[in-house]
Formats: structure tokens, sequence, C-alpha cells
């Protein structure tokens, strides 16, 4: 059985409920197990525009936090996961700056000796259980729902994030793991477009922008959903549209799915209570149908 | 070229100062900062700013530059060459990037303009520049450890969803900002 400590992050369990819920529940189903750890605290993504040094051992806090529990990470957001392996990788290739890292870890009670790898869910999904597994985990038929994945940058980027999983140009785990459930994913132009998320609370008008952009690129693709695997790219394509559609006099009502919530979907969960489908900010009343109704068939 | 070599289907309206001597405005940056560079490139990870040759690949794949062409990467790194140290630090546009960082992704001589812009947003906070957003954030951060306001409402929701209850601490996450210096950094206004 593998087990991680699961690593929330700030933006999932304080705005993006339902994510925490479905990848709880999907993992568990799957015989992942995750374990909570109190000491955990942001992992410093944002902190690092300010002062790299900070972000730098906020990083390594967390990685010591669950280094001391022997335990890898999995984190539910892409940029946590971003933040924390590129700190992981530089404190394990350079041991002078492991050190002076330490000696300011020392006045928290804390050390990082290099060990630790970090992973996203979907990364774990994919490498962990794998495609055939999940496949053979789906009761529910997905077949013919149109699905456009979104990766979200960190899951890709840096190039050495991604190495041996996944290309950054041309991504395809999420593909895989959207058809496992027996959806189609969908190819789609602006796919690699970033959601904004960083750029919002400098500048609502350009993220908005930048999230309108691609739901108008969907517009003409026929899709049931977007699929995505991190909270901030869920805010903005989920949470957004009604703002966009008030200020570009837009009509978008296209529902986001995160992926733990599809392939819940899929493995029978609740819709309710194992997925809370229902936080979701555009109504998916049209899936769960269409689900019903193959159900009956 | 000699002008006997000039094939007779050549088009006669070349303009006459295609030679460059008066045809480009001279623009006028008071205070060039000749060290700047070398003060960005000292950086881990900004000592690639020496191999760009502002080809533009940063600034085509940049996707808040296709949004809002005032954020432009290449312009930024050929300001930092130039020296132009007080227009690029107290820039809002450099807190724009959303951190895809296609622009490293791209560039064919492997500069990391991530890594560049981040030196220099370091610098600008120095300074006293730090965006209001960020400065909340870590506010919050000092008190709970996480970058969001947190309420009883919040708890109670987690609650009703039989989500954990979250142990938020602050009080490491404190310590550490303050032995960085980040605490005093915030307060810092600008010029």
């Amino acid at each position: 059985m593998n087990r991680y400590a699961l690593f929330l992050g700030c933006t999932t369990p304080r705005y993006v409920f339902q994510y925490e819920l479905s990848s709880r529940w999907v993992l568990e189903q799957l015989g992942i197990e995750l374990i909570d750890i109190d000491d955990f605290a942001c992992c410093g993504f944002n902190q690092i525009d300010l002062n790299k040094e900070t972000g730098l051992l906020l990083a390594a806090m967390n990685l010591a936090v669950a280094e001391a529990r022997g335990l890898n990470i999995l984190t539910l957001c892409t940029s946590c996961a971003g933040a924390l392996a590129e700190a992981a990788k530089k404190l394990k290739a350079d041991p002078e700056k492991r050190e002076g890292v330490n000696n300011k870890l020392q006045t928290v009670a804390l050390e990082y000796r290099g060990s630790i790898e970090v992973k996203h869910i979907s990364r774990v999904l994919y490498e962990d259980i794998g495609v055939e597994k999940i496949e053979e985990a789906v009761e529910t038929d997905l077949s013919g729902l149109r699905a456009a994945p979104h990766y979200g940058c960190h899951y890709l980027k840096p190039e050495w994030i991604s190495a041996g999983f996944d290309e950054p140009d041309a991504p395809q785990t999420l593909h895989q793991l959207i058809s496992a459930t027996g959806a189609v994913p969908i190819s789609y132009e602006t796919s690699n477009l970033c959601c904004g998320g960083k750029t919002f609370p400098i500048s609502r008008d350009t993220t908005l922008s930048l999230v309108n952009r691609k739901l108008n690129n969907l517009k003409t693709k026929k899709i049931d959903c977007i699929v995505l695997q991190c909270p901030t790219c869920y805010l903005m394509y989920g949470e957004m549209q009604k703002q966009i559609n008030k200020r570009f006099g837009e009509e978008h009502e296209v529902p986001v799915l995160l992926y733990p919530q599809l392939l819940g979907l899929a493995m029978g969960g609740d819709p309710q209570t194992d997925l809370g489908l229902d936080l979701n900010a555009i109504p998916l009343d049209g899936i769960l149908t269409r689900i019903a109704k193959s159900d009956q068939d | 070229m000699k002008p006997d070599d000039i094939p007779e289907d050549m088009p006669e309206d070349i303009p006459e100062n295609i030679s460059g001597d008066d045809s480009e405005e001279t623009v006028q940056v008071p205070n060039l900062d000749p060290a700047f560079k070398y003060e960005v490139m000292r950086n881990e990870g900004a000592g690639g700013l020496k191999y760009c040759f502002a080809c533009g690949a940063c600034t085509a794949s940049c996707p808040i530059h296709e949004i809002d062409h005032g954020f432009d990467p290449r312009k930024l790194a050929r300001m930092v060459q130039l020296g132009m140290k007080d227009e690029v630090l107290s820039s809002p546009l450099i807190w724009y990037c959303s951190a895809c960082r296609n622009c490293e992704q791209h560039c064919p001589q492997s500069v990391e303009f991530f890594h560049i812009l981040n030196v220099l947003k370091n610098m600008a906070a120095e300074k006293g520049y730090a965006p209001y957003a960020w400065v909340v954030q870590t506010r919050h951060l000092m008190r709970t450890g996480m970058v969001f306001r947190t309420d009883e409402a919040w708890e109670t929701r987690r609650k009703a969803l039989s989500l954990p209850p979250l142990q938020l601490d602050g009080e490491k996450v404190r310590e550490l900002i303050e032995l960085s210096g980040l605490d005093e950094l915030i307060v810092k206004k600008r010029p």
C-alpha cells in the first residue's frame, strides 16, 4: 500500500472543498493511504516573489516535516507541487545551501536531510496506480462525455518537473487519465494556455481576458466539461465565468470538473457526499442526468 | 555590394535614410546604471541573462503579453542589460507575470527569465514596491501559516462537509519569516 503525506496547500482547503473531498475519496478507493499532517503550512510559491530565501525556507520547512515522518508528499495543487519539488531539487543538489537552510530551520526544531519526493495527485494516479487499474475501477459508463483537459502550468514546467512522465509542449497524461474513465479527451488550440491565476490579484482584467480566451476557443468544440487538476485553475475557469460574462458580455456556462470528481463519478461515488459536485459553480445537472440515463440503459 | 551589381529590376523607392544615420530617434534615459546587469546576474538562476540576444521567443510565448503588451519579457531583459534600474524596479508590470514558465521553456539560449524576473521582484520589494496583495498574503501567513483569511464560518463549513479540521498555527512560519527579514520588508514604504 502506498502512503503519502497529504499536502493540502492554501487554496484547496479554503476555497475548493470539492477537490479535497473527491481526492480523498478516490485515493482511498484505489488504496493510496493519505496521512494528514498538522504542521504543514504554505508552500512558499508566492513568497519567493518578495524574498527568495523566505520562499525556500517555507518549502524546506514542509519538506522537513514530511521527512521527519518518513513520508513522501502528495499535493493537490500544481503550484505547490512545483514549489516544493523545486526546493527539494535545490536542497538535494547543493549541500551548502541545505546547511544554510538547516541553520535557520533549527530555530523551529526542524532539519531537512534531502530525501523527500513530491508528487502531484495526477502523477500518483498515473504512476502508482496506472491507467489500466483505473480502467478496471470504472463502474459507470461515461463514454461519449466530451472533456477538455487543462493541465495547469506547474504540472509540466519547468521541463525537469515532468521529465520521464509527460511532455510540456504536448502533454498526454491527463488525456489518458480522462480516457481511462471512458470520457473522451478533446484537443483544442489553447489547451496549454495558462489560467493566469497568479496575476489575478495584480490585474483582474488581464486574468479574466486570458480565461475568456480559452472559454471562447472551447465554444466551437462541443464539449461537455473542462477537466483540470489544480485549485487555482478551477477558481479561474469555474468560479470566474459569471464575472467574465458580465464584464465581456459573454454567455459562458461550461461545467468545470476537477479530475478526481470525474474519476469519482466513473467509479460510482456519490456525487454530493463523496465528490462535492453540488459545490461546483457551474451546475453539473446535464452531466449527472446523462450518467443516470446511461445507468438505466 | 558595388553599385554596378545592383540588378536593374531593383525597386527604386528605397528610402534615402536606409543606412540609419538620421532615421532613428535618440532616446534619452537618465541615470543608466551599467553595473545593474551584473548585480542581477550574480543571483542564482539569473546568470543566463548574459546569453540573451533579444530574439523574443519569450515574449512570443508569453500569455500575459498576448493580453497586455506592456508586459514584455524581451524588453525587460533588454532594459536590465542597458542598466535601466529605476525604470525596471519601479514598474508595476514586473508583477504581472503569471509564472507559467513558457519563456524559459522556449528560450533557445536557455535563459531562465522566470528566475531573472524573480530577482527583479526581490530587488523591487527591497525598495518598498511589494504589491499590496502580496503584503496581505504575508500578513495572513504570519498569523495562520496559510495565505488566506480564515474564520469560524469556514471552519463550520469544513465540518459540515466532514473534512478534517486544520490545526493552523502560524508560529513556525512567523519565525522563519522574521529570520529571513520578510516581516520588515513588507512594511517598507514606496519611494
